[in-house]
């Protein structure tokens, strides 16, 4: 498997999967090799395709490219990437995901990410939206080991423009060194108990910065906060529909040449 | 002791453990528009997010400071985990040094309380250990059972927003009493599943993002009463 790129399969005219392919993962994994980061493994999945793009600088580059229409209910997407032992990864996206109308059903966004020690990952996604209908269980976790970085977008947003939004459960699990460093919960399964005030009242849209295993030195008061552990986190609860995130592209942009 | 009197005593507001300087979130949430009927939604919020974590790390603190010998790094660790914003971190620990300042009078001896000595996870912040913790502890001390513990913790919560309600959203108190009562069946829905949790690991951490939201602008907003 070593450094292959495997094309994506071919998707149904009509949007239908064929049978066995609606949880195949898609890989990606990295390895440190002397001065420069090797791309060790690139498989497609049933719902992205990782491409390697040209490489800035030390890091290998690899863009996520959708690869079906969006989530319909019975998906289950899942993702694994695999950074080496003081190997560098900036995965980026091509666009957003769109979960649609489940109809009843429900669909789920597995990713789990493993950065060894000195590893360090940039992870920079696109909008995860959950259009009315969708019902969605979102994962991710993420294990560090010593000295290992990773640096996080992620935008999760309650419907299109004008829908009040589907359902969502996103859990984000991370362990540095084998210890919890944040584990959250964003229960939006439930339409009323989300607009309570102080879950997200009328907001539609969570985005997120999120540096782990390290504190950046800039702090972007009081967008952001340090974790408990080596770690910080910059949120902004918003009602619109679109990304409405200058600010946290600031943040990213600051965090990026630290993590 | 039959725990019986203690329980009492942990819910009571006039406890001397500087309680009265926290508002559970209602002033930072006044300040970014909250308004007084929206206080019961609050205070449903509260119970399905941050006050549910709060009282199953309490149980778990409980439990920890009965067994042998008493460990109570882990909870800590978890809780700290599930409170990713710095000031309401900090806020717990403060309000912690004062119940552990009523743990040493009481309890010094008791091995639950003498551990707290040993509960913040070096590396972290804060360094002193989180309210839930040192209330668990105080309760294994005092012979507290576990329902009536996650009990006086919640209830403890929508007290504090409610009291701070008088002073920030100023209305008929008897409102406030009214409200709480309305709160029963989540309340005891929160109890049930901070009873059901059986480890560190797999404490709640549900989240109430603009509850953090509000509580970073907070520091930042002048002529503050309360520190969280």
């Amino acid at each position: 498997m070593s450094g292959r790129y495997e094309a994506p399969p071919a998707s149904g005219e009509d949007g239908t999967r064929c049978a066995g392919e609606t949880s195949r993962p898609t890989v990606v994994a990295v390895e440190r090799d002397g001065a420069r980061n090797r791309i060790d493994a690139l498989r497609p999945g049933a719902f992205l395709a990782p491409m390697p793009l040209h490489a800035r600088g030390g890091a290998a580059r690899i863009a996520l490219v959708g690869t079906t229409a969006g989530l319909v209910a019975g998906d289950a997407l899942a993702l694994d990437v695999t950074v080496g032992p003081g190997a560098e990864l900036e995965l980026t996206e091509t666009a957003g995901l769109v979960a649609y109308d489940h109809r009843g059903g429900a669909s789920s966004w597995r990713a789990r990410v493993t950065v060894a020690a000195g590893g360090r990952l940039q992870w920079e996604g696109k909008p995860f939206v959950a259009a009315d209908g969708a019902r969605v269980d979102r994962g991710l976790e993420v294990f560090l080991g010593h000295g290992a970085t990773m640096l996080w977008r992620d935008t999760l947003v309650l419907g299109r423009s004008a829908e009040r939004g589907g359902s969502v459960r996103s859990v984000t699990r991370v362990l540095h060194e084998g210890r919890e460093l944040f584990v959250e919960e964003l229960d939006l399964t439930d339409h009323q108990e989300r607009q309570l005030p102080g879950v997200l009242g009328g907001s539609r849209v969570v985005d997120a910065v999120a540096a782990f295993g390290r504190t950046p030195a800039k702090p972007h008061a009081p967008l952001t906060t340090p974790l408990a552990g080596p770690g910080a986190l910059a949120r902004t609860v918003t009602p619109g529909a679109a990304r409405d995130g200058a600010c946290l592209d600031q943040v990213w942009r600051s965090w990026a040449t630290e993590l | 002791m039959t725990g019986e009197l203690a329980t009492l005593l942990l819910c009571d507001g006039r406890l001397p453990v500087g309680a009265y300087t926290y508002s559970a979130g209602l002033e930072p949430a006044v300040a970014a528009g909250l308004t007084r009927d929206q206080v019961p939604g609050l205070l449903r919020a509260r119970l399905r997010t941050v006050s549910v974590t709060e009282a199953a790390a309490a149980v778990l603190a409980l439990r920890a400071g009965l067994r042998d010998p008493v460990d109570h790094a882990p909870v800590q660790a978890a809780l700290a985990a599930r409170t990713p914003t710095a000031p309401l971190r900090e806020a717990s620990a403060a309000l912690g040094r004062g119940v552990h300042r009523l743990a040493r009078r009481l309890a010094a001896d008791h091995p639950a309380v003498a551990a707290l000595e040993h509960a913040a996870v070096p590396g972290t912040a804060p360094a002193r250990p989180l309210r839930p913790i040192v209330t668990g502890a105080l309760a294994a001390a005092l012979g507290v059972g576990e329902a009536a513990l996650a009990r006086t913790v919640l209830y403890d919560d929508l007290q504090t927003v409610t009291s701070a309600a008088l002073k920030l959203l100023p209305g008929d108190p008897l409102d406030a009493v009214a409200w709480i009562l309305a709160c029963e069946p989540q309340l005891e829905a929160a109890v049930a599943e901070s009873r059901a949790v059986t480890s560190a690991d797999s404490l709640p951490a549900r989240s109430a993002p603009l509850t953090e939201q509000w509580a970073l602008e907070h520091p930042h907003n002048e002529r503050r009463l309360f520190l969280a």
